[in-house]
């Protein structure tokens, strides 16, 4: 740029102003369509409708509490419990020479199975209270020996399966709030596991002995399952002695325990030398499938993949009209820088989708969650920076996906083709998903390497490796960080748009 | 078949609050181009969307033939029209383009052949028509109207976007059609492209024909007999003329217009009277002024005082 | 109808993009669904689920150029104006818009037959023979699947053929068009109501539809095969008639 610029419009500076200019025309062409802001407002208004469908469409007034762990957190906590209150401090220690599970392949039909996570072991718990806090050590059907507390810590101990050939022995101590446990194979040699602090727990305690049996992850859905454990050589150590068992199914009745599979029931038998336990259930958080009846706020955005569609059509419209009118002739006639004009288009899209959309969201969250909480569901639990992190992304990724669409309607000069193709790139890796077959690993492909890995702003849950389940971007877990999926998209979107302006720059208009 | 050519009686519609047809009413007979003028938004197009059963019309007929276009069986055989010579497919050839319209009448590929020679487009009909330039679509788009050797053709602003060349192309032709029998209706919004093709003209102006003539009537009764006199001494020239029984009028400082007497008894009444003068001449009125004077009070976008009819 | 059915077909065989979205289709449809088919364990027991379904999968995909194909039958020619000359050529605009169905119908009819048999193809390649009759076209249930997909995609495509005439604009109409093939789906998985689920994959037009790819476990389909498909053209032929009744009505 010459400093003097001695046109008639010498007052002006042609650098800067030149793109606020543009910028300008482009904001003017963009309110001048009704159809571009009227699709910006039914972006709005699919948002608020998927939000107060979502909130009405599940009635769960009546249903039994969700039982909630010590950190605020959803849990399971349903399981067969053989105990007995004790004071103060002590050890107990016993021998697991079997641990069985048996899936049912029809009604009535029972199985013998594999359940991973099928826990039989000792726990000393505040009362038979859901959602008490506890500690315990247990061998697992497929995870060997773990340490466990506050539903979400788990510690790994000696690996392998029991059998009464090699039964593994387990200790837990309490020392105040301290709870340490110990495996041994050959009940000399003590490892120790894990040591944890437990809040809570009082003077007075229930210690025993648990058997619980998660279902079972069978292609897409789950299996309740059953398990029954051998426990031999039960004994009190160190201030503590035996008194009366009790066996009890601890919650029977609960939204995160699908109850026992069909002609079984839990149970303890034998003597004090060798008791045979049958349980069901889990000591663990709630994921998605445990607790279907859960809402999540991705649930209440439901609308995003609606709201997707109109900002889509009017990103795509925002150019290619230009081509259908030769219009784009005029618009590149007045300013000739082109790839500015795209950069103009592109900044007024996104500004305004981003406006839109947020809008949508801030509105449309506490709307949906109101709607939900009084018909009594439950909502999986959000920080209020996850909560402002779910709305700001999902208008960030309505934004990019409209930008997206102008670049592919830029590259593609057709509206129906460039709406096809950016469409298809985000929403159809969802679709697919809820395709039976589809296995995690796909599945979560898709969500890592498609445009469709934004919706991970969406993430609210958190994924539990102690807890089988289908983590899938079906459930709403996604296999990448929350602004990672949306850097995918938005890497999309600068690649797309880089090759619309190289284009628009070769091409004749 | 009844009353050949376009009949086209009362058509009244209305756009929400415009009335972009108030009582249309004109016909098109056969043997002659005739020129459907008027100002842009006057009502040419509508009508001609209107006469093809495109747009319905709340009031009035429009007959080809005396049927209503839309229960014409192979209607291109009926009538031949181009709208908008830009409604292509811009990756279909021009010779395609001709060959589903010959499909649609039951006719075949020969007849597509035939009429894009008449009207000079061989070299051109197998390309895409997205290249073409406005004059080639507009040849395309004659093709498309003559496929069916209709007995009536109607053409939306023919002209537009022609060379020199391709005008004087399309004024021959028209009026070759005209000669062969047929009706043709020319629509344009200037008038020095009809008026050496026209032998009838229909000016429209706020969705009514204000005129429908002969173009020789139209400009005879414009010209009204008038004479034109500059003189230095023009207010005795008018006493002078106006005792002999003239209408007698100043048109500028040293012009006067006179009606109703002949210019030789306009010469010898001055010369009687010794007015001095430098010129008599007969005023000729062209069809401009025809068109700008019927049509003066029918523009609607002129800034005036005047209401749009509600 | 025979003279507008000639010149529709001439029209859709005279330009490029047609014969590219029925190339289009078949690619993506086999190669979605050797994809999907790639993916399954199999034992000796079998694959675990409905492989003739895994197979047709590809359609999923396939369907989407279908229906691009189909709407710019139409809106393409409200893009350009040619409307106009087709329903000067064609005054009876029923009998433009059924000629266009007609057109399409065959067109997909081509079309979906390779994209189908191409996805048997390559699942009959890909999967093993163990425990697995249905496959096999002179199978009952598979040929119903088979010959249902063909059906299906070409009510997608009337769908959005009836779409497009409402709403005359491409970009306009293919969106709502997938909204209703997809987002459909979407929302019934994040609705905790099973009822609601339920009568969800039985209204919706792409899952109802797809019921007619079922071999296995029939009885726990929210929708029977050939009534999930009576569902799909009931949605056709709504958006058909709605369309039609708007090209009669309105001004071109």
């Amino acid at each position: 740029m010459t400093p003097t610029v001695t046109s008639h419009r010498s007052g002006q500076h042609a650098g800067r102003d030149g793109f606020l200019q543009v910028l300008h025309a482009e904001w003017t062409k963009f309110r001048t369509v009704r159809g571009w802001p009227t699709g910006m407002v039914a972006a709005v208004l699919l948002l608020l409708l998927f939000a107060v469908l979502t909130g009405i469409s599940s009635d769960q007034n009546g249903s039994p509490p969700v039982p909630i762990g010590p950190g605020g957190e959803p849990v399971t906590d349903s399981f067969y419990f053989v105990h007995q209150p004790l004071s103060g401090n002590g050890s107990i220690t016993v021998s697991v020479s079997a641990l069985e599970s048996s899936i049912p392949r029809g009604p009535g039909d029972l199985r013998p199975g594999t359940v991973p996570w099928a826990k039989a072991g000792l726990i000393i718990k505040q009362s038979t209270r859901q959602g008490s806090p506890y500690a315990a050590i247990m061998v697992t059907g497929g995870r060997g020996v773990r340490m466990q507390d506050a539903y979400v810590n788990d510690r790994p101990g000696p690996p392998g399966p029991v059998s009464a050939e090699s039964p593994r022995r387990l200790r837990l101590d309490r020392s105040g709030d301290t709870i340490t446990g110990y495996a041994s194979a050959d009940g000399a040699h003590w490892k120790t596991v894990g040591t944890a602090r437990v809040g809570g727990l009082g003077q007075t305690a229930q210690v025993g002995l648990f058997v619980a049996s998660p279902p079972a992850v069978e292609g897409m859905g789950t299996a309740g399952s059953v398990s029954t454990a051998v426990f031999e050589g039960l004994r009190f150590q160190e201030g503590w002695a035996g008194g009366t068992w009790t066996g009890d199914q601890v919650g029977p009745e609960s939204p995160s325990f699908a109850g026992y599979p069909e002609d079984t029931s839990g149970s303890v038998t034998g003597s004090d030398g060798r008791l045979t336990v049958t349980g069901a259930g889990d000591i663990a958080p709630a994921n998605r499938e445990t607790l279907p009846t859960g809402g999540t706020l991705r649930d209440i955005l439901t609308g995003t993949f609606a709201a997707l569609i109109a900002v889509i059509v009017v990103g795509a419209l925002f150019i290619t009209t230009e081509y259908r009118g030769t219009m784009i002739r005029l618009t590149l006639a007045a300013s000739p820088g082109r790839s500015r004009v795209l950069a103009a288009k592109a900044i007024v899209l996104w500004a305004v989708t981003f406006i839109a959309g947020l809008l949508g969201t801030a509105v449309a969250t506490p709307l949906g969650e109101r709607l939900a909480q009084d018909n009594g569901v439950y909502l999986f639990p959000v920080s209020s920076p996850a909560e402002l992190r779910v709305a700001v992304g999902t208008a960030a990724l309505l934004a990019t996906a409209s930008v997206l669409a102008l670049s592919a309607g830029a590259v593609f000069r057709h509206g129906a083709a460039a709406v096809t193709a950016v469409l298809l790139a985000i929403v159809l890796p969802y679709v697919l998903t809820a395709v039976p077959f589809m296995p995690a690993s796909a599945a979560n492909w898709l969500a890592r390497v498609t445009p469709g890995a934004a919706f991970a702003v969406q993430q609210t849950l958190v994924e539990y490796d102690q807890v089988a389940g289908h983590y899938t971007p079906y459930y709403g877990y996604y296999p990448l960080a929350p602004w990672a999926g949306f850097a995918v998209l938005a890497a999309y979107a600068v690649v797309s748009m880089s090759a619309a302006a190289v284009l628009l720059g070769r091409r004749d208009a | 078949m009844s009353a050949p050519g376009i009949v086209v009686a009362g058509l009244r519609k209305r756009y929400g609050s415009a009335l972009a047809l108030d009582g249309m009413s004109f016909s098109v007979r056969p043997g002659a181009v005739t020129g459907l003028i008027g100002p842009n938004g006057a009502g040419k197009s509508t009508t001609m969307r209107v006469i093809l059963g495109l747009d319905s019309v709340d009031e009035g007929t429009a007959l080809i033939g005396g049927k209503p276009y839309r229960s014409l069986r192979c209607p291109l055989n009926h009538v031949g029209s181009l709208l908008d010579a830009s409604a292509l497919h811009p990756g279909r050839s021009g010779r395609h383009h001709l060959l589903w319209l010959a499909h649609s009448q039951g006719l075949d590929a020969r007849r597509v052949q035939q009429v894009i020679e008449q009207v000079g487009l061989a070299s051109a009909a197998r390309r895409k028509a997205g290249g073409y330039s406005l004059g080639m679509r507009q040849r395309l788009g004659i093709a498309a109207a003559l496929l069916g050797d209709p007995p009536t053709i109607m053409l939306d602003e023919p002209f537009n976007g022609m060379d020199p060349d391709g005008i004087v192309w399309m004024r021959g032709f028209l009026r070759s059609l005209a000669a062969e029998g047929r009706a043709v209706l020319v629509s344009s919004h200037l008038m020095s492209e009809v008026q050496d093709t026209a032998d009838r003209l229909v000016v429209v102006g706020r969705g009514k024909a204000i005129a429908d003539a002969a173009v020789a009537d139209l400009i005879a009764a414009a010209s009204g007999n008038r004479v034109a006199v500059r003189t230095t001494a023009g207010t005795h020239a008018m006493r002078v003329l106006a005792q002999a029984g003239a209408t007698v009028a100043a048109t500028s400082r040293d012009t006067i217009t006179v009606s109703e007497l002949p210019p030789d008894r306009i010469v010898a009444l001055l010369s009687e009277g010794a007015v001095p003068f430098s010129e008599v001449s007969a005023h000729r009125a062209t069809l401009e002024d025809v068109y700008l004077d019927l049509t003066r009070e029918a523009v609607e976008f002129r800034a005036t005082s005047t209401e749009v009819t509600r | 109808m025979r003279l507008a059915l000639h010149a529709e077909w001439t029209k859709l065989r005279t330009v490029a993009g047609p014969l590219w979205l029925l190339l289009g289709t078949i690619a993506t449809t086999v190669a979605l669904s050797a994809g999907a088919t790639s993916l399954v364990n199999c034992t000796a027991d079998g694959c675990g689920g409905d492989t003739t379904r895994l197979t047709l999968m590809g359609v999923y995909l396939g369907q989407a150029p279908v229906a691009i194909l189909a709407l710019l039958m139409i809106s393409g020619e409200y893009s350009s104006g040619m409307i106009r000359t087709t329903l000067t050529a064609v005054p009876r605009r029923v009998t433009a818009l059924a000629a266009k169905a007609v057109a399409l119908t065959g067109a997909v009819t081509a079309g979906g037959t390779a994209a189908v048999l191409g996805a048997v193809l390559a699942g009959r390649l890909m999967l093993p023979d163990v425990g697995d009759r249905a496959l096999s076209l002179s199978n009952g249930p598979a040929l119903r699947a088979v010959f249902g997909t063909v059906l299906y995609l070409i009510l997608i495509g009337l769908l959005s053929l009836g779409v497009a005439t409402a709403v005359r604009d491409s970009a306009t109409s293919i969106g709502v068009v997938l909204g209703l093939l997809y987002i459909v789906p979407i929302v019934a998985q994040t609705i905790s109501d099973p009822e609601w689920q339920r009568l969800l994959e039985k209204t919706a037009p792409m899952s109802s539809g797809l019921a007619i790819q079922a071999t296995t476990d029939l009885g726990n389909l929210p929708i029977s095969p050939w009534a999930g498909l009576a569902v799909t053209a009931g949605w056709a032929t709504a958006t058909l008639a709605a369309g039609g009744l708007l090209l009669r009505t309105r001004d071109a």
